[in-house]
């Protein structure tokens, strides 16, 4: 095809870090460039952790040395990214990538087309793992397992719970985040299980999330099974102990989205899924680069959006 | 040729849901028993198993009144759902038996069938591996047993043979067995495909609607009987079909059928992710011992990488024969390790199981006039139930008339094929080839890892047998299906449904009525 529209460079995914890209590129007069989000919305995932009185903040702004909601902070990104250059293409999902020719294709609702670049950044992001995934839960595949994702999504776009009496499998902060979440909107104290021995949420952090939860903690549990016939009625380990509820919630462990770069032939390293980087979070070829939560482990918004801003540099300094 | 839309046509027959006023359209809602008409059903079957499915659809070749009745709140959600989807050649079942004769006749039609039918189906063929001494003196006898099954294609193939065509065949392996005719199927869409050609014949579906008992009919000849549902209505039918798998041990108490035992077995499998399906080209099968067939490792038709199942025997009305378990999930890895180097460190993405219906008189088991006139009974169809389900329905359909004096004359006007526009949509890509028909939602993804769009859900959504639970959506469609399994489609998905339907997001379920997606009890919401 030789009518795949060219950009000087194409950044996947438009949450903090691809906006810091975004940004950074425009600072040092690089263009055109295009972001592509696959959602209707920019701002990624703190975009779902709506503003609302009485609810819990879960973004800290460093720079501003508080904690907001992410909704406030995506916000504060997104209108940075409004007074760039850039091409926004929202609605639009990279389905396959051409890591040597720099050739991108796109699903949006025009259809199929490629575009092409002289640099390409991934900014993916991350998802939770799945029970299947943690490889020390299994059980039954009922309603009501549901990630932090889907509890925004029911309680701040609809106002419902996943789980009246929940148990959180996971003890990161996201799981302390997702427990002061279902707590604040009403459910139970919600039960705490991992395999850590010890939480996996810092001191201060959990000081901080005590406002709303204290979380009944059992760690250690090396093997544990859902159970429940139509819906999770709870958690049961290996040893027998038993934690009824009415939802399971699978929290946190995040898992970079790097299939694009998978099935595209770039280096990433199995069965973590991730990429394997050089100098200036450049990817095995040339041209390729990666920001943000997509890199490996869990970071704040503000840091994906400056680690976006720095990999700007280094994409600048390529071309 | 790619064609978009729905296949909405009309139909002859009815579908209706036993469902709580809310969880789905009033006009999908069974109330009343008048709803589907006084007459008598010539035919009724309990069980919308792939066996059910298959039988109602080739009754649905004739005029006859047939209704097809299942518990659950979609065809094909009990065992036909959880398998290994292979459409198998029968090369390795006992010579001389039903199984294999039925599934001789099955692998023959599978090609044309597939095609008519708009099942995708991939014959990738199969080798069959041994890693031990042991193993390898068996694969003579298996070849041997395999010719006398007529599967002549099947031969031995020697170790480098093996690494020739599979380079990542883990390096124990002494020889293996070739069987080109083992292809790969979409388990899911078998069922429904015989469902809704049936249904657009004039067959009743029946869904959600457990049945409590059977009335028998007492006159000499041929007894009406009434099928009683869980809520009390009931259902006349001249012949009952007793095609409910795991349960028709207890259905058959109800018309004192004769004696046989169910006890589900057990088999876990292990998803990987997209990336490990370059690790092998043929489904790789292990030598059976005298306790399991082993755990196998197998691409799937949708794109991912296959192994398992156990087999553990677990008491009948077990709730946990499909919950897995993480010694069962560490067996599955143990045993698909044999036989692939490298698969421990690919990516899993979901584990599942599933309960097969096996029967301790043995496979296949076809009773007719059992224990009451105009009553069959069909059980045992162990794991080969998706194979074979198009030549067993007709090897029933030609028991019925001689045994239970079925009458059939062929219906000149019924169908026995879907449209181009019944191809699930990612089998048929959206937007990537000559795509006429589509509409602007086909390019709305919402299932990012499957790159399912707002448009495929709502054309699966007005198909005919008209789906309503998630799970139903995700075995039409593959959404939520993909590596992060819902994590990031699961709410807009269920959004969609909701404004599509009007059915409130707080009564959307799973799997119907107990599996809401929230917690039960709070405000009516639509999106």
């Amino acid at each position: 095809m030789s009518d795949a529209q060219y950009f000087k460079v194409a950044i996947i995914g438009g949450g903090p870090a691809g906006i810091g890209v975004a940004v950074g590129l425009a600072k040092r007069g690089v263009g055109p460039v295009v972001l592509i989000e696959r959602r209707a919305e920019i701002g990624g995932t703190p975009m779902g952790y709506r503003k609302k009185p009485g609810g819990v903040p879960t973004f800290v702004e460093w720079t501003r040395g508080r904690v907001v909601f992410g909704e406030e902070l995506a916000g504060r990104l997104a209108k940075r990214l409004a007074h760039t250059n850039t091409a926004i293409q929202l609605g639009t999902q990279v389905t396959k990538i051409d890591p040597a020719e720099k050739r991108l294709t796109l699903l949006g609702p025009e259809g199929v087309c490629d575009i092409t670049a002289d640099a390409v950044v991934l900014a993916a992001g991350a998802r939770e793992q799945t029970p299947a995934e943690k490889g020390w839960l299994a059980g039954a595949r009922t309603s009501r397992i549901s990630f932090t994702r889907h509890l925004t999504g029911w309680l701040e776009r609809h106002g419902l719970l996943p789980a009246r009496k929940p148990v959180v499998m996971g003890s990161d902060l996201i799981a302390y985040s997702a427990a002061a979440k279902l707590r604040e909107a009403g459910s139970d104290e919600p039960v705490m299980i991992d395999q850590r021995r010890s939480p996996g949420a810092g001191l201060f952090e959990r000081l901080f999330f005590r406002r709303w939860t204290r979380p009944d903690w059992s760690g250690g549990v090396t093997a544990a099974e859902i159970k429940g016939d139509r819906s999770a009625a709870g958690v049961q380990s290996s040893d027998g102990q038993e934690w009824p509820g009415d939802g399971v919630m699978v929290c946190g462990e995040l898992v970079p989205n790097t299939e694009l770069a998978l099935l595209g032939g770039l280096a990433v390293e199995l069965p973590s899924r991730q990429l394997q980087l050089a100098r200036g979070q450049a990817l095995s070829q040339p041209g390729w680069f990666a920001a943000g939560n997509v890199l490996r482990g869990f970071h704040g918004a503000q840091w994906c959006y400056f680690n976006g801003r720095r990999v700007a540099r280094a994409v600048s300094r390529f071309l | 040729m790619t064609q978009f839309g729905t296949w909405q046509p009309a139909t002859r027959g009815k579908v209706l849901y036993s469902w709580p006023r809310g969880a789905c359209e009033e006009e999908l809602r069974f109330t009343d028993p008048e709803q589907l008409g006084s007459e008598p059903y010539d035919v009724a079957i309990v069980g919308a198993g792939v066996v059910g499915c298959g039988l109602a659809y080739w009754l649905s070749q004739y005029e006859l009144r047939v209704l097809l009745v299942d518990r659950l709140h979609d065809v094909g959600e009990g065992t036909s759902k959880a398998n290994s989807a292979i459409i198998h050649t029968g090369y390795d079942a006992k010579p001389g038996t039903l199984e294999s004769k039925l599934l001789r006749k099955a692998a023959a039609d599978w090609p044309d069938l597939a095609a008519r039918l708009k099942i995708p189906l991939n014959p990738i063929g199969g080798i069959m591996m041994a890693v031990t001494d042991e193993q390898e003196r068996q694969l003579e006898a298996a070849e041997k047993n395999a010719h006398t099954n007529r599967v002549t294609d099947v031969r031995i193939l020697s170790a480098d043979e093996i690494r020739e065509r599979e380079p990542n065949a883990s390096s124990d392996v002494r020889g293996g067995l070739l069987v080109p005719g083992e292809s790969l199927g979409d388990p899911f869409m078998a069922s429904i495909a015989y469902a809704e050609v049936a249904l657009v014949n004039g067959v009743d579906i029946l869904l959600g609607t457990g049945i409590a008992g059977v009335e028998l009919g007492q006159s000499p000849g041929a007894p009406l009987h009434h099928l009683v549902t869980d809520d009390g209505h009931r259902l006349p039918a001249r012949r009952i079909v007793n095609a409910a798998g795991l349960g028709s041990r207890r259905l058959a108490d109800d018309y004192n059928g004769g004696a046989f035992d169910i006890n589900p077995r057990r088999g876990q499998f292990v998803l990987f992710d997209k990336c490990a399906r370059s690790l092998v080209r043929h489904m790789l099968l292990p030598v059976p011992s005298t306790h399991t067939k082993g755990v196998l490792v197998s691409p799937t038709i949708f794109g991912n990488l296959l192994a398992g199942p156990t087999a553990e025997d677990l008491p009948l009305d077990d709730p946990a024969a499909t919950h897995t378990t993480v010694e069962g999930i560490r067996r599955v890895m143990e045993g698909g390790s044999r036989l692939v180097s490298g698969l421990a460190r690919q990516p899993v993405i979901a584990t599942y199981a599933g309960a097969r219906c096996a029967c301790s008189q043995g496979s296949y088991v076809i009773r007719y006039n059992d224990g009451t006139p105009g009553v069959v009974t069909l059980t045992g169809v162990r794991s080969t139930g998706l194979s074979a389900s198009i030549s067993l329905a007709r090897h029933l359909i030609v028991g019925m008339q001689k045994e239970l004096g079925l009458e059939l004359s062929p219906d000149t006007a019924a169908l026995d094929a879907r449209p181009e526009s019944a191809w699930p949509g990612w089998w048929r890509r959206p937007f990537e080839n000559d795509a006429t028909g589509a509409r602007a939602d086909h390019g709305r993804a919402v299932c990012f890892c499957e790159v399912i769009s707002e448009g495929e859900i709502c054309d699966a959504l007005d198909s005919p047998l008209k789906p309503r639970t998630m799970d139903a959506l995700k075995r039409r469609t593959r959404s939520m299906m993909g590596r992060c399994q819902g994590f990031d489609c699961q709410v807009p998905l269920a959004e969609i449904v909701s404004s599509h339907t009007g059915i409130t997001i707080s009564q959307l379920t799973k799997n119907g009525p107990g599996s809401e997606l929230v917690a039960p009890g709070q405000a009516a919401v639509t999106a």
